[in-house]
């Protein structure tokens, strides 16, 4: 029998009640990959900055990289090691670069990650927010070919497998979002640019990447919720980064090649999705209507978007909240109609 | 190149799957599509509101 492999989406910036902080959806992430064989997520779930939780059979695939693996265009890879390379934006500032370095030499010396020479963006990556009318955060990058060409140079001269960017972002102090984001309300207004970096390099290179914002310590603020509460332990979100991209599974792009891989993973192999049920209006969740996983839509955890999956067309099994859909998951794996858990079952009609 | 953020109107269609094909050919005019979501439905226009962000090669 196939493992059983479940995807879990909390899409990026459209502010979910869990998984919309820092790192925030994680528990939800372990107590599923405690009852599967092989969870699929992305980086949004799994970064809680100073703080993360690997986990054996957890991939930490990329956004970009998750919408191609749910179109079946592409496979993934698992590996023991990844080489990451450290892609810094020249926009940072001496004394906040050493600490984003010496945060990268952390990770080598106490975790044993293996990092490549890090590179410097040849002009500053000039990010700019956005919040849209939606209320998503989004964002865009002034310097697009510079981010591009910094990331070949740590490919091609220093033979990195995956790509750590860390960009300059706006610090807006005195901003009434970053005020909501702290204390656990709103978006997080950094996320839909950091994607769009991301999004950049796995399109461009086919090899995992991921994102971390440099940022001036923020002074201290009694309020702060403990879903934001893993960003303010100390000078860069760094170190979640590094963790995920050292096991990220390697991208296969040529379907061919999966006859010479068998421990390689397709979307045909997923048995299950999990979404917030207000924001299936994602490429990943429309690609995977098509296949014959399962897709659980959560109420309980709300976003910014009301794009529930009916006017879509897309099939989903509605739950309440994460623990019933560990319930949905439990029964699907031990091959048993979760329905019939409940008191009250109709008997069956002669179909007409 | 340069990255452009855009918002797109488009119909609702019979399936998720035409649905995805008509959002990339639309984005497909604005530049290369990068990132995109559905945003908003409005079930009485039968419309959804796309926002993406795409790319274009200067």
């Amino acid at each position: 029998m196939s493992p059983f492999t479940v995807v879990l989406i909390v899409p990026t910036g459209v502010g979910a009640a869990i998984g919309g902080y820092a790192g925030d959806a994680l528990p939800v992430a372990k107590a599923i990959a405690k009852i599967c064989d092989r969870l699929i997520t992305h980086p949004n779930v799994l970064n809680g900055a100073q703080l993360y939780w690997p986990l054996d059979n957890t991939f930490y695939v990329e956004g970009y990289g998750l919408d191609r693996f749910a179109a079946q265009e592409w496979g993934l890879r698992p590996v023991r090691q990844n080489r990451v390379g450290l892609l810094l934006d020249r926009g940072i500032e001496p004394e906040l670069r050493l600490r984003h370095l010496q945060a990268a030499d952390a990770t080598r010396a106490t975790l044993g990650l293996n990092l490549t020479d890090y590179v410097v963006s040849d002009a500053p990556l000039e990010v700019e927010l956005r919040a849209s009318d939606s209320g998503a955060s989004w964002g865009t990058i002034g310097n697009p070919g510079s981010l591009l060409r910094a990331a070949d140079k740590l490919i091609n001269q220093g033979g990195a497998e995956a790509i750590a960017v860390v960009a300059r972002f706006p610090d807006d102090l005195d901003s009434l979002a970053l005020q909501n984001y702290r204390h656990g309300e709103g978006v997080d207004h950094l996320a839909g640019a950091e994607a769009i970096i991301s999004h950049l390099i796995v399109r461009n290179f086919q090899i995992p990447a991921a994102h971390a914002p440099a940022l001036m310590p923020l002074p201290v603020d009694s309020e702060v919720s403990p879903r934001a509460a893993a960003e303010e332990l100390g000078y860069t979100f760094l170190p979640c980064v590094l963790v995920g991209l050292s096991r990220a599974p390697q991208f296969m792009t040529n379907f061919q090649s999966r006859d010479h891989n068998h421990n390689s993973i397709w979307a045909e192999s997923v048995d299950a999705v999990i979404v917030p049920y207000s924001a299936c209006g994602g490429s990943a969740i429309m690609s995977f209507s098509n296949s014959s996983a399962q897709i659980i839509a959560v109420e309980a955890n709300s976003t910014q978007m009301q794009v529930p999956p009916e006017p879509l067309g897309i099939k989903v099994t509605k739950v309440k909240n994460y623990l019933e859909a560990l319930g949905v998951l439990v029964a699907h794996r031990a091959g048993i109609d979760f329905r019939v858990l409940n008191p009250s079952l109709s008997s069956l009609r002669c179909l007409s | 190149m340069t990255t452009h953020f855009i918002t797109a109107e488009i119909d609702l269609q019979e399936t998720p799957t035409e649905l995805q094909e008509q959002i990339q050919n639309q984005l497909q005019e604005h530049g290369q599509p990068l990132r995109w979501a559905v945003t908003k439905i409005d079930q009485e226009k039968q419309k959804a509101t796309i926002e993406a962000v795409v790319t274009k090669e200067s």
